[in-house]
């Protein structure tokens, strides 16, 4: 310690730290007049200057919650508004996408040849890291749900009872985000059994899967893979700070950006492997799984897309 | 039996709307805050002093108090007084106390 810094002036301005800029010259003002005359009042009592200050400080509490008194904010990640959905949604992705994830890594890392505890290893450490990625992620959304609603509880003036949402839609939400997170778990299960496993001898030798080898080594999936994680959660954001048009545009744009792709390397013959469909014996079976892909595709963006729109519209009107 | 927690808590909750109308009533007379949380203490109204101070300043925002720097001493220190619009809520809730002073008193007789 130094003859420059006080315990006052370091309570001051462990304060004013995170205090928004505006305030800050006059609440120093303030504050180091009120220590000031809170520790004369002490000394004149008979007490020494520093346990007087140190008393002081003491009964003002820490920096960060009289700060926090001072600016109104909240000294929390996720309230009790939220908390509850919070733990239910990270228990529903974190009890199914993990165990699945476990699986998976397993069963190939046994297929492609190595031992029963390497392959049970590596897939423990890597739903450990899934389990983990989950965790933030949700932490993440549901932080942003915290602070958004924030900003519109503050902003709505009049509530009334008819914009209660539907009993039957939380349900409704619950069931909607389990059966999409398993789809998602089953596709991606498919699609990795298929092309590893069930990855047969191509011509030149080699091991071909259903999907071109070009698009599955390019990292291209994982990209769709990342487009439909993100896409769950803007749903679950959504849900919660109330559809909007903004909401509707967002995830609209968001489907075009994975669809259209996806579309066109169907389309353009760059998706699958012909070889593969030579080699089990189906060679229209190409064009035929693309224009299965293409559809499908098409089916689940579209009605992702309209439903935002239809969500959006039905907000608007019960308001 | 009411653990200590709990108890402070209670009392705490039910005091919490007290020191906004003693402190519109006390600033009728313009007042900084070190001697206000004095003169609040010696009339008996519990307040700590890191509620007292950022409650001030939510008041001054609210429009209820205003504020000014006063340098005529050798520190200077900021004074707060009660508005028109402090002095018209300070009667509301006094009446509101009485009100419920009343309500309590006839909770009494009946039981």
């Amino acid at each position: 310690m130094t003859a420059t810094s006080t315990p006052t002036d370091r309570y001051v301005a462990a304060t004013l730290r995170s205090l928004p800029g505006r305030q800050r010259q006059d609440i120093e003002a303030e504050l180091r007049a009120l220590i000031a005359d809170a520790i004369d009042d002490r000394r004149e009592a008979g007490a020494d200057s520093d346990s007087a200050e140190r008393e002081v400080l003491t009964e003002l509490g820490a920096p960060a919650r009289l700060a926090a008194s001072y600016s109104d904010r909240f000294l929390h990640l996720i309230g009790p508004e939220f908390y509850l959905d919070y733990l239910r949604v990270l228990t529903v992705l974190l009890s199914t996408l993990v165990p699945l994830w476990f699986v998976i890594v397993a069963l190939v890392t046994f297929a492609d040849g190595s031992p029963a505890e390497v392959a049970f290893g590596g897939a423990l450490y890597s739903a450990l890291e899934t389990a983990m990625s989950i965790a933030f992620f949700t932490t993440l959304v549901f932080a942003i749900i915290e602070r958004v609603s924030a900003v519109r509880t503050k902003r709505t003036t009049t509530w009334d009872p008819s914009s209660l949402p539907e009993v039957r839609d939380k349900r409704g939400f619950f069931t909607e985000l389990i059966g999409g997170v398993v789809f998602l778990a089953v596709i991606v299960i498919a699609l990795v059994l298929t092309q590893t496993l069930g990855a047969v001898e191509g011509p030149e030798g080699a091991e071909v899967g259903p999907v071109a080898s070009a698009v599955w080594e390019s990292g291209v999936l994982y990209i769709a893979l990342f487009f439909a994680i993100a896409s769950i959660s803007s749903h679950v954001l959504a849900h919660y700070t109330g559809w909007s048009t903004a909401n509707a545009i967002a995830n609209t744009v968001f489907v075009a950006l994975f669809a259209v792709p996806a579309i066109w390397l169907a389309a353009s013959g760059r998706l699958l492997s012909d070889d593969y469909f030579r080699a089990v014996g189906w060679p229209e079976g190409t064009n035929v799984v693309a224009v299965v892909v293409i559809v499908v595709v098409i089916l689940l963006t579209t009605s992702d897309a309209v439903g935002g729109w239809v969500r959006a519209s039905k907000k608007r009107r019960t308001r | 039996m009411l653990n200590e927690e709990a108890l402070a808590t209670h009392r705490q909750e039910l005091r919490r709307g007290t020191i906004v109308l003693a402190c519109l009533l006390l600033l009728g007379r313009p007042n900084y805050g070190y001697a206000l949380l004095d003169t609040l203490e010696k009339s008996g109204f519990e307040v700590d002093a890191n509620t007292l101070y950022p409650l001030l300043r939510r008041l001054e925002k609210q429009g209820l108090l205003t504020s000014e720097w006063n340098t005529d001493d050798s520190r200077p220190r900021k004074f707060y007084v009660t508005s028109e619009e402090g002095a018209t809520l300070a009667d509301t809730l006094k009446r509101d106390w009485h009100a419920l002073d009343t309500a309590f008193l006839s909770l009494k007789d009946e039981s």
